[in-house]
């Protein structure tokens, strides 16, 4: 059983890593890693980002389909409530303020920027300080799509 | 070209890693957080309960049809990973990165970001550390209480149409653009 265990956790590993180095390669050379690039599609002035973002939309939704059409997989929804909102919100500053979404803060640290040291560093310090204002004063749930 | 991760039979969340390192560290004392927990969790953790208890095979798929799992999808993919397994994913990221930079040889690692932008909207002074940590801790709060980020409700949310991420999207994409171009007027 233990060995069972960890034979399918070092398979997962190895999934997993080649799928960060593959997601993380194509982010750096789409050109995500750079605060200039994200801002020139924040102002509208290089649509680079902003096409390859609505690429990444347009291939995933005919993929669930099919996926849903030959295995019969669903998905759980997307939870609404107002903290959806305010949270996007405040992500949408931060993301303008440090060029980073949370997977890009990684990214840019392995191209050598080693400033998103801080932004990481805030991201973990962010995530927790939510976690402890929501339990004191919020009521709806915080599901994330890496728990189902 | 970005999307093959549904290879794992998972949907992609990045800043839901961060949250359940954040809750590993958090709940360490308790075994599993469990009043968060998600009815999948749940169906998970009840499975790996039986195996044990049964001393049957551990893999979900010796217990169900075939066609209750993706057959595509590593079947130790789906439910709940362990931490080091997040760490390994971000570690991934890292390399990526490192390696997108390395074979365009433009990898030369600076204290700042690389580009002038940032340096030309917030100088190059201790400020600058400041809009990092803080500008990173917004993304933290925000994601967190959103339940997603651009993976998440922005890819994997909005390709299915649900409200939940596309409201978020408008959102952090809306906030993005008002305050760039606010920068912009500074």
């Amino acid at each position: 059983m233990i060995a069972q265990a960890s034979r399918s956790d070092a398979r997962a590993a190895v999934v997993l890593s080649l799928l960060g180095i593959f997601m993380g390669f194509s982010l750096s050379r789409i050109g995500f890693g750079s605060w200039d690039e994200v801002h020139s599609m924040f102002t509208f002035s290089s649509l680079r980002l902003t096409l390859a973002f609505l690429t990444g939309v347009v291939v995933l939704v005919p993929a669930w389909k099919l996926i849903h059409r030959a295995t019969g997989a669903t998905w759980s929804p997307r939870n609404i409530h107002r903290g959806t909102f305010i949270g996007g919100a405040l992500f949408g500053l931060g993301w303008a303020l440090t060029g980073a979404c949370p997977a890009i803060a990684l990214v840019q640290l392995g191209e050598g920027q080693l400033a998103a040291i801080l932004t990481l560093a805030g991201i973990f310090l962010g995530n927790l300080l939510y976690s402890v204002v929501h339990d004191r004063f919020f009521r709806w749930s915080t599901q994330s799509c890496a728990d189902v | 070209m970005l999307l093959h991760w549904f290879t794992t039979g998972r949907m992609m969340a990045v800043s839901g890693r961060f949250t359940a390192l954040i809750n590993r560290v958090r709940y360490r004392d308790q075994d599993e957080p469990d009043q968060e927990m998600a009815a999948d969790d749940l169906v998970a953790a009840i499975r790996a309960m039986t195996a044990d208890t049964f001393g049957g095979g551990a893999e979900p798929s010796d217990l169900e049809p075939p066609a209750a799992a993706p057959p595509a999808a590593p079947i130790t993919l789906s439910g709940p990973q362990a931490p080091w397994l997040h760490i390994v994913f971000f570690g991934g990221l890292l390399l990526g990165g490192l390696a997108s930079a390395v074979a365009w040889g433009t990898f030369a690692p600076t204290w700042g970001l690389s580009g002038e932008g940032f340096t030309r909207t917030f100088g190059d002074g201790p400020a600058t550390a400041a809009v990092l940590l803080g500008g990173g801790m917004l993304t933290g709060f925000g994601t967190r209480m959103a339940g997603g980020c651009t993976s998440g409700h922005g890819l994997c949310g909005v390709s299915r149409l649900q409200p939940g991420s596309l409201l978020a999207t408008a959102a952090f994409f809306g906030a993005g653009i008002l305050f760039s171009f606010a920068l912009e007027a500074l």
